[in-house]
């Protein structure tokens, strides 16, 4: 027995154990092997090949955005909410510049995207202002500008080109026959992005830099540059997808990307990334990416032919349309991002 | 401020704080007073230069009737950007005010067949009061993030409006209630312009000359000092909120039942025009600070914006790009003067260069 008085242990105290850390990152997959669960039992579409490539396909776009989103979270900067604008920007530009070749069209879509989010980092990063507001009015204006240039048409890429045939191919490329193309670079960005959180000094600053802006800034970190660095991932994975899906959708439009700011701030934050920044993993995050496919494929396949209270049918032949799957995706947002910081509070992890 | 000390390590004595230029241009002589007049009063100026270009470029714009046009729009967004001040100063950020003005415009509407006009008026406006009490509480006792609340809340209202009227826009049941609001009673001015504008007139005397109104102001600058000075913190976050859910729904409910017609898309494009009138009217982002009149004269000088452009023929996409530049400038150039001032707050300029070299 210890002689000395016993002080009660301040939870933030003990840094928090390998195996704890590693469950925290792993939990969300419980959830999503949960979910598949579910699916098997509601439906007998749900492990058909098609079904399954579907959820897929709604994976890759949204975790290609979602790991530039989750650099932005890390650094506590919560979500650009200006994505929608870049995605369709990046494939309309791309369309466009299908006439000087393909690999000048990837490159000027890309660029496009750097370019708004070099603008975004600099603005934010550099004059401290809220990301929010900053965002929602840049995207405004993307909108504004691309209706302007586009006179609110949509462009065709020309299949007779070879640029345009291989533009239209790309989405539905496979790397060695078998392994999609947008799954391949999902891959390779989830494994970059996974290292430079984790394993480089970026990833540090960042992660001090979002666990708290006046000590990373104190330590001689230069927040400024590296919140812009956030920011400029965020517009490129963007663009990326962008590109991506106005080759799936095969037109470049104003209206591509939309819904997918929040899309992707949802899977983050289910993934285990707390908007109080500076926590998280993409493992994780990726995991919040499949809960979201999984739950929109699910609800899709839902069919309840009829449903009574108490006498009273109050559901026929109910199906959810895409406006119920948007209420159940912002009511979990709420509630995930709740419990969540709910949790963190309770265990002393935050204050706040 | 901790950051002052730290970037001053020398004894104060030897180098007496200087006053940098802060944009307040204390130490620019009478040149520096105009300059911080003209910034203090820059949403007025920035009306005056808008009108006046406009009514040099824009054909027909400075007509009596088109005066009223101006107005009408900027009246159309007038009661949710009164809500969305109130909270902003409180420190929050309440983005459910576009969807909350589709939900008002469409229950006020589309319960007539079953509640008659009051009846239905009355449950648009409980629909927002429940809205605002769901996103206050979450705030308040859930204590999650009001960005988040408010993000979920306007996507789950947006869908649930559109679920409801399937898409479509859903025609009133009676046009009495139309003839009523489009009247002109004087100059020009109907009942649907003028009810906006009295009741924001009388919000904001409340906001100024009342210890209620007053509350705001105290949360939205410092919760903590506010909670030890005894202020029901809470009940002012969710009050906030709540005034926000139902003048965003009566809003919404004036322009439907004064068109006659409730629009899924009613307050679309409300979201971005509002909080561009807020932070231009002068209203801060860390709250504690910012005015209705502000709001009221920033949300007029949008519409004669829009308005203009639309004389000139220019189409939405002008319009929606003119909001975005705008605000985007207004907020470029305020950071740009706190950005300034931070840089210089207690430096000393000679010895960063020696620490430099």
């Amino acid at each position: 027995m210890s002689s000395s008085p016993s002080i009660p242990a301040d939870p933030r105290a003990a840094a928090p154990s390998r195996l704890h850390e590693t469950l925290n990152v792993l939990g969300v997959y419980v959830l999503v092997i949960a979910l598949f669960g579910i699916g098997c039992l509601i439906s007998d579409e749900f492990l058909t090949r098609n079904n399954l490539m579907n959820t897929l396909q709604a994976v890759t776009l949204l975790g290609i955005v979602s790991i530039g989103v989750a650099f932005i979270t890390y650094s506590r900067h919560y979500v650009d909410l200006s994505i929608p604008g870049i995605m369709s920007l990046a494939g309309i530009v791309a369309v466009s510049a299908l006439p000087y070749g393909f690999a000048a069209s990837l490159a000027a879509g890309l660029g496009a995207g750097l370019a708004i989010g070099l603008i975004n980092g600099w603005v934010i990063g550099h004059l401290r202002l809220n990301p929010i507001i900053w965002t929602l009015a840049m995207m405004s204006v993307l909108s504004g500008v691309i209706r302007k240039a586009y006179a609110g048409a949509q462009v065709y890429p020309d299949q007779a080109t070879p640029a345009g045939a291989a533009f239209l191919d790309l989405y539905h490329a496979k790397l060695a026959g078998v392994v999609p193309l947008p799954l391949a670079i999902l891959i390779v960005l989830a494994i970059a992005g996974c290292f430079v959180m984790r394993w480089t000094g970026f990833g540090a600053r960042l992660k001090l830099t979002g666990s708290s802006y006046e000590v990373a800034r104190m330590t001689g970190v230069n927040v400024q540059r590296t919140i812009m660095a956030a920011f400029v991932l965020s517009a490129l994975t963007s663009a990326i997808a962008g590109i991506l899906l106005t080759s799936f959708n095969k037109v470049g439009a104003s209206y591509i990307g939309k819904g997918y700011d929040f899309a992707a701030i949802t899977a983050v934050v289910i993934g285990g990334m707390t908007l109080a920044g500076g926590r998280g993993h993409i493992v994780g995050m990726l995991g919040g990416v499949m809960v979201i496919a999984l739950m929109n494929n699910i609800m899709g396949l839902v069919r309840i032919e009829e449903m009574s209270l108490s006498g009273h049918v109050i559901l026929r032949n109910f199906t959810f349309s895409e406006f119920h799957k948007a209420i159940v995706q912002g009511v979990v947002f709420i509630l995930v991002v709740g419990l969540n910081s709910y949790s963190r509070r309770k265990s002393g992890l935050d204050d706040a | 401020m901790p950051d002052a000390r730290h970037d001053n390590p020398a004894p104060q004595t030897q180098h007496p704080p200087r006053r940098v230029d802060s944009g307040q241009g204390r130490h620019g002589g009478q040149a520096g007073e105009i300059l911080a007049l003209a910034y203090r009063y820059r949403v007025y100026l920035l009306a005056a230069a808008i009108f006046a270009v406009m009514g040099a470029i824009a054909p027909n714009f400075a007509t009596v009737g088109n005066g009223a046009a101006v107005l009408k729009a900027a009246a159309t967004n007038l009661l949710a950007a009164a809500g969305f001040t109130i909270v902003m100063i409180s420190g929050q950020l309440d983005l459910s005010v576009g969807s909350a003005m589709t939900l008002g415009g469409m229950m006020a509407i589309g319960l007539q067949p079953q509640l008659g006009v009051a009846g239905s008026f009355v449950a648009a406006l409980l629909a927002g009061l429940v809205l605002g009490l769901i996103n206050g509480l979450l705030v308040a006792k859930a204590r999650i993030n009001s960005f988040i609340v408010t993000l979920g809340t306007m996507i789950v209202v947006q869908n649930a409006v559109f679920i409801y009227c399937g898409g479509g826009t859903i025609p009133a049941a009676t046009f009495d209630v139309q003839d009523v609001l489009q009247r002109p009673l004087v100059a020009g001015l109907t009942l649907q312009i003028l009810i906006p504008f009295i009741l924001a007139a009388l919000l904001a005397v409340v906001l100024r000359r009342t210890p209620i109104g007053h509350g705001f102001y105290l949360l939205g600058g410092n919760p903590q000092t506010a909670w030890y000075s005894g202020l029901a913190v809470n009940r002012y976050v969710i009050g906030a909120f709540a005034l926000s859910g139902m003048l965003s729904t009566l809003g919404g409910a004036v322009v439907a039942m004064s068109e006659a017609n409730a629009n899924p898309t009613l307050g679309d494009s409300s979201l971005m025009t509002i909080v561009a009138a807020v932070i231009i009217g002068g209203t801060s982002m860390q709250g504690g600070k910012g005015s209705l009149m502000g709001t009221a004269v920033a949300l007029v000088a949008l519409a004669a914006l829009v308005n203009g452009l639309s004389c000139r023929g220019e189409g939405y996409e002008v319009q929606l790009m003119a909001g975005g530049l705008v605000l985007a400038s207004i907020i470029l150039y305020d950071a740009y003067a706190l950005h300034r001032r931070e840089k210089t707050r207690g430096q000393r300029k000679d010895l960063l260069k020696e620490l430099r070299e």
